[in-house]
């Protein structure tokens, strides 16, 4: 008897709704109605405005929050579960660790492995080697004694990236991994992902409102403004599909600015949008409930 | 100099303490939080006092450091709670919850003071003096280690070892925390609990520091072992050894001044410790230079 795969991700007419702030405050709908299921080994790239919820939703993926309605599932398993078992990792949009701290690369990038531990414990050669493995995709070898706060941005970036591939994931959530990289060092962050995406076995999500980034890196879109839109591109995004979710990405900032109004509307309108389809290069057979 | 082997042994594991968590403290800056919780122990103390607790027997100095004890961790688990963002909606800040819990404390304490003084003269009206209220509020503000009784003294080394013993068994937790709060959450080290875990031992450290430099340099002596430990090493197990060795240093030097002069033993020890910071402050700024 074999056991069943089970999706990376399984969200199921998920809300969520954050209370009130203070008096005369309304609760605030970051998330509608999500439903979507991503399998493994898919490189998802989640593309959305500001406020269009998508710091909720990792927050969600990862079990930090509870949704208000819905269920999620993390490799069959509620996010707690799974997080707990060291099945995701996670790279945080900015890095907000004291860098003042006297840990080295290595101490740094075993953290999460060593608290896993029994205080008594010391790590074993197993975890040396996932450490030693992770140091390695990410090319830090040679700086793993030199002080955290002495890397660069970018080194910095990828010692991070390693911390999360250390505890062996399978998810790994990256929440806007290129706000502030420039160009060589996207493309050498696309490379490095692919890597990990194929010598890993992971399930990749990249959660970003960087086009370049989305476009390098996933083979896979979803567009997040509260609802999600999604989209198939097996052979890579078009310039049909990047248009679409352009204009979400405007519509964010400065209203209903449409980059090709045709394009545009088919993706706001589900119903429209199958009658589309074929012009705008999706797919929405993952659209479920109609418009999430 | 045997009735002073109780106060340089208290002094001492309180130094080793001390130098264990200030670490954390330097490191995860919790430098005002160990304020606010050293002045909200003041209320504490008027709490003891109003209850008719006094610390002049074995029972009054357990029920008293009991009740200081539980009011320093409601203080401290308050600030936390206050300050803490609910769903990233950020009730109060860190500072105005230390603010508003610092001063509360403080006068809730100086009122309890004046009621239970008032309460003590109109109860022994006409019989023996009772003690000095203002000597009494000056040694809580300030210390008085010579108090130390062997009592006090077994109570403080057993509660430092707790607290180191506690410190060692969630160092890794600990340290990913005071490193990386925001992400703990996502490796299930929950940031919420390892606060709370904390804020809880640094309360009860610093009611400890609280009997040698009282309220008012209490705080202290959970920052400059570690300000100075971090000037001399960037590697983790130097900086706590540096740090432990910094405190007692500074705690062994000041007892020493403090009883050679007849100084204050607590002042005499966090001056010491803050001489001590000095020279490595000065031995970084030499090694960096060349």
């Amino acid at each position: 008897m074999t056991t069943p795969v089970h999706p990376a991700v399984q969200i199921n007419q998920v809300s969520y709704t954050y209370p009130p702030t203070g008096l005369g405050t309304k609760p605030n709908i970051a998330l509608d109605n999500i439903n979507f299921t991503i399998d493994q080994h898919t490189k998802l790239g989640i593309l959305g405005p500001n406020g269009g919820g998508k710091s909720t939703l990792i927050k969600l993926i990862l079990g930090i929050l509870k949704p208000t309605t819905g269920s999620i599932k993390i490799l069959g398993q509620s996010p707690t579960k799974a997080r707990n078992q060291g099945l995701i990792g996670y790279l945080p949009q900015k890095i907000q660790a004291d860098l003042n701290w006297p840990l080295s690369v290595k101490q740094t990038i075993a953290l999460p492995r060593a608290c896993n531990l029994k205080p008594w414990q010391q790590l074993t050669k197993n975890d040396h080697d996932a450490i030693d493995h992770a140091i390695e995709l990410v090319e830090l070898q040679d700086l793993i004694n030199r002080p955290i706060g002495t890397l660069s941005g970018g080194q910095l970036q990828r010692a991070m990236i390693a911390r999360a591939i250390a505890t062996n994931p399978k998810l790994l959530v990256l929440d806007e991994p290129t706000v502030g990289v420039d160009i060589a060092g996207q493309q050498h962050f696309a490379t490095l992902i692919d890597t990990l995406h194929t010598q890993l076995d992971l399930t990749v999500i990249i959660v970003t409102h960087d086009m370049r980034a989305i476009a390098a890196t996933t083979n896979r879109v979803a567009c997040l403004a509260k609802t999600l839109h999604f989209h198939n591109t097996p052979e890579g995004l078009t310039p049909a599909v990047l248009a679409q979710v352009f204009a979400h990405d405007v519509a964010g900032a400065f209203g209903d600015i449409h980059i090709d109004a045709h394009l545009a509307d088919s993706c706001d309108d589900p119903t429209h949008a199958h009658q589309h389809q074929h012009d705008c290069g999706c797919d929405h057979s993952n659209d479920s409930g109609g418009d999430t | 100099m045997i009735e002073l082997l109780p106060v340089i042994l208290a002094a001492l594991a309180i130094s080793i303490m001390g130098g264990t968590l200030s670490i954390f403290v330097v490191l995860k800056r919790l430098a005002f939080i160990g304020q606010g919780i050293s002045h909200a122990a003041f209320g504490g103390v008027g709490i003891a006092l109003i209850l008719g607790i006094h610390s002049t027997t074995t029972a009054g100095t357990l029920g008293q450091l009991t009740i200081v004890v539980g009011f320093s961790i409601a203080a401290a688990l308050g600030i936390a709670a206050l300050s803490r963002s609910r769903n990233d909606r950020t009730t109060t800040n860190t500072d105005t919850a230390i603010g508003v819990v610092l001063s509360a404390s403080m006068a809730l304490g100086f009122v309890l003071f004046t009621l239970a003084e008032s309460k003590h003269n109109h109860d022994d009206h006409g019989h023996a003096p009772h003690q000095d209220g203002h000597h009494l509020i000056e040694e809580i503000l300030f210390g008085n280690i010579l108090n130390t009784t062997w009592t006090k003294a077994t109570v403080a080394i057993a509660i430092a070892l707790l607290i180191i013993a506690i410190t060692w068994l969630n160092r890794r937790r600990f340290i990913f925390w005071a490193f990386d709060e925001p992400v703990t959450d996502a490796y299930g080290q929950s940031s919420t609990k390892t606060t709370n875990t904390f804020l809880t031992l640094l309360a009860i450290a610093i009611v400890m520091a609280m009997q040698i430099a009282g309220v008012v340099l209490a705080a202290a002596m959970l920052v400059l072992p570690a300000a100075a430990a971090l000037n001399l090493t960037a590697k983790l197990k130097p900086a706590f050894l540096f740090s432990i060795i910094i405190a007692t240093t500074g705690a062994s030097l000041g007892m020493f001044i403090g009883f050679q002069r007849d100084l204050p033993i607590g002042p005499a020890i966090v001056l010491t410790q803050s001489f001590l910071y000095l020279c490595t402050l000065l031995i970084k700024t030499i090694t960096t230079r060349s």
